[in-house]
């Protein structure tokens, strides 16, 4: 048993931190999240440069073969920020699931394009705005003289403006999951960014979109295989953003001064605090077992599924405890929480809603007599 | 990281073998006692008796407080070796924390670090061969989270101490050897200033104990009419007693930590798997499942977060606030596990079955909701301490004591 991260971690973790100190600080992310600005091209070209996208990928494709661990101490960190952009959508999932289906051709085109953040890959899965899973995947595939067309729209993207290509989920003519890699600006394709209360969510359109035969990854099998090894990186994001609203609640209580004292002396403030405290040391430890798992080869399905539930329920909560603690000024757009607020409702649906992931744990755990296929 | 549970090496593996060959030999037996408890309603004095005859064969070998000094009657062996030795006893199902609890994690490791020299030699060596049984008598009629603000008296006259008070809710229902408590020593002292920590024999004349019927359990009021207690009995120093209280608390309050799985989850599994509603088992309900998985996440939490203080103590590393936030979740856990074994199990729930593990039974997980909500302490008290803990409120945050 060994519950601290190695030498190697903590310098990486540090490495990551002062990144975002330095490049993202408070005020400058907030103003990207009242503007929407979820892709910043420059900053994403210095991630690239620090090794960060696609650094689980071997070396051979442009990558430090980096554990699950080592990916999950950076992204807790950038988690903090939340620095927005496509860093986990394009250089974890996407480079996961080429890595995972693709052929030696896409891999070794594709892969090391990722890592120096000139390919951008955004995962286009879901067609539905409220289910996940196989089932959500409704785009058509229908097979021509030529080759094969694509159509459907794929109603939330996550990062989808920073694209240079998607992988879009397709269903056949024969009824299952076909993974296709489009082009960003292949005719047919086009891209429409959604305002709402989320941030970097678009609209994607493929309308009669032409697919050559070396384009396709695989099925359903290497989304899952991909998002085994993805989440969790996913889930430290989130870990680290609960990380900075625990810390800058708790310093709310100490320097706000109501009726003569500062709120932290109020026991029902203190209770919201204590309430954030449980819901990211629930989520960290959750996830750090889950990437333990992962890197040590034991099966961790289940462990995946929960992390994930849990860390959304998690982030979305204690930014709910933290406006409590915050009132009025926590709701302001200029302040910091916002931002936090606006990530963590889109990250609530992202890739599976909490309940999602919760029934698919326990069906990992326990398989239900008959399958209901969807 | 790493998560598993084996902290093995060559060394260990051999003692861990060691442990296992003995219990097989030792244990034998015990089936029929297996997974019972002894806290709750249960009272099983077969199950008691074979409990503390384990505890002095244990004993003999050092192995019942095997990392004590071997002039104290420990084995001097590291905390990996205790860890093995709790492990494999767990494996049995009758874990001898609910009979030693109060002395393993409380009163030794407190006479250790606070007693005289004098005091170590006398009373370590009966409590390392396992022939003691000691009750922590703190909460008294007027107040039981308030611990300082402690109304039984105890008076030095001469070479003793003149006892007078009560307290209230401790024990189980099989009579104690010792009595462990903190008591006023000074009625005109400063808070925390007054207070002194008795270890009293139990058969001194002028104590009655009186049975008391709780919700968990039988407990017992402590009377204390004129007892006189030689000074010797007196731990950590004259009006020093919020010291020894402020540092084993911590461990009381879940800063020791937990490594222990809980049998209900498995059973409720195997409930649901064989149970069958309008010729579907309950397993292939979705509304069941749901519970499952709210249930299986709030154990898994308090699993990791026990697994955390452990590890924090185990690298004599307090973690700030991760005692009691342990504790105040737990209780919470077990509130909300209250309610779902209902919701899943329907009047089934409300009855108990004495052939399973306590913590497994299900009136007991309903039962232990409420019950549990105060117990060392009430949850408001485990929130105000990680509040301290956090700092909240306050220029700077208040450390957690080195466990003992």
């Amino acid at each position: 048993m060994d519950l601290k991260l190695n030498d190697d971690q903590s310098m990486m973790k540090k490495v990551a931190a002062d990144f975002v100190k330095t490049e993202a600080p408070p005020y400058v992310i907030t103003d990207w999240f009242q503007k929407k600005i979820a892709f910043l091209p420059e900053l994403f070209k210095k991630t690239a440069e620090v090794g960060w996208l696609g650094m689980m990928l071997p070396e051979e494709y442009g990558g430090a073969g980096a554990a699950c661990t080592d990916c999950a101490v950076v992204f807790e960190e950038l988690g903090r920020g939340p620095l927005p952009g496509p860093y986990f959508s394009s250089g974890v999932l996407a480079a996961e699931i080429i890595l995972a289906g693709g052929s030696p051709a896409q891999k070794k085109t594709l892969l090391p394009e990722i890592c120096r953040g000139r390919a951008i890959v955004i995962p286009a899965i879901s067609d539905d705005p409220i289910q996940w899973g196989p089932r959500s995947v409704q785009t058509r595939l229908s097979k021509t003289t030529a080759g094969f067309t694509l159509t459907g729209t794929k109603r939330f993207v996550y990062d989808a403006e920073a694209a240079t290509s998607f992988i879009c989920a397709t269903r056949s003519e024969s009824g299952g999951v076909v993974l296709a890699l489009v082009e960003r600006n292949a005719p047919g394709v086009s891209v429409k960014p959604i305002s709402g209360f989320m941030i970097g969510a678009a609209e994607v359109r493929f309308d009669n979109v032409a697919i050559a035969a070396d384009n396709f990854i695989g099925d359903w099998v290497v989304v899952e295989r991909a998002l085994t090894k993805a989440l969790p990186i996913l889930c430290a994001f989130k870990v680290g953003a609960c990380q900075e609203i625990f810390e800058m609640t708790n310093e709310y209580t100490r320097t706000r001064v109501v009726f003569g004292q500062p709120i932290g002396r109020f026991q029902r403030v203190q209770d919201h605090c204590v309430d954030i405290s449980i819901h990211l040391d629930g989520a960290r430890w959750i996830t750090y077992e889950t990437l333990w798992k992962i890197d040590s080869g034991i099966e961790a399905a289940a462990n995946v599924h929960q992390a994930k539930a849990v860390t959304s329920e998690a982030y979305y909560q204690s930014c709910n405890f933290s406006h409590m603690v915050f009132a009025g000024p926590g709701t302001d757009y200029k302040h910091p929480l916002m931002a936090h607020s606006v990530l963590a409702h889109t990250l609530y649906q992202y890739l599976g809603t909490p309940l999602y992931h919760k029934r698919a744990m326990v069906d990992a755990l326990y398989p239900r007599k008959a399958e209901k296929v969807g | 990281m790493d998560f598993s549970l084996q902290l093995d090496t060559p060394e260990i593996s051999a003692f861990r073998k060691e442990v296992r060959d003995w219990l097989a030999e030792n244990m034998r037996g015990s089936e029929h006692l297996r997974w019972s408890g002894i806290w709750s309603t249960r009272e099983n004095d077969e199950e008691y008796k074979f409990r503390r005859q384990l505890a002095t064969k244990l004993g003999k070998r050092g192995w019942l407080f095997p990392t004590y000094p071997v002039k104290y009657g420990g084995a001097g062996l590291s905390l990996d070796h205790q860890f093995v030795l709790e492990t494999e006893i767990d494996r049995y199902g009758l874990p001898l924390g609910s009979v030693f609890y109060t002395l393993a994690r409380l009163v030794a490791p407190a006479v250790l670090k606070f007693g005289t020299e004098e005091q170590k030699m006398e009373f370590l060596p009966p409590m390392m061969r396992g022939e003691l049984a000691v009750w922590q008598v703190l909460t008294e009629p007027q107040g039981g989270s308030d611990v300082a603000n402690c109304q039984t008296k105890a008076i030095r006259d001469g070479d003793h101490y003149v006892v007078n008070g009560q307290k209230v809710m401790v024990g189980h229902h099989l009579p104690p050897d010792f009595l462990w408590t903190i008591v006023c020593t000074n009625p005109a002292g400063k808070r925390h200033e007054n207070l002194g920590w008795l270890y009293i024999p139990a058969n001194l004349p002028g104590i009655t104990i009186q049975h008391m019927h709780l919700m968990m359990g039988i407990k017992n009021a402590v009377f204390f009419d004129n007892v006189r207690v030689p000074a010797k009995y007196l731990v950590g120093g004259e009006n020093n007693g919020w010291k020894v209280a402020n540092s084993y608390l911590e461990l009381e309050h879940g800063g020791g930590g937990s490594v222990a799985e809980n049998p209900l989850f498995k059973r409720l599994i195997e409930h649901c798997q064989k149970t069958e509603f309008d010729g579907e088992s309950l397993m292939e309900d979705q509304d069941v499942r749901d519970e499952i998985a709210d249930l299986l996440i709030d154990l898994d939490v308090q699993r990791l977060m026990g697994l955390r203080n452990f590890w924090h103590r185990y690298v004599r590393d307090p973690h700030p606030y991760g005692g009691a936030q342990f504790i105040y979740f737990q209780r919470m856990v077990r509130l909300r596990n209250s309610e779902r074994v209902q919701r899943i199990l329907g009047y089934d729930a409300l009855v108990p079955d004495g052939s399973v593990h306590e913590v497994a039974d299900f009136e007991y997980t309903v039962r232990s909701g409420p019950g549990w909500l105060h117990g060392g302490g009430t949850l408001d008290t485990d929130r105000l301490i990680i509040a301290r803990r956090l700092g909240l409120g306050r220029p700077s945050q208040e450390n957690a004591p080195t466990t003992v």
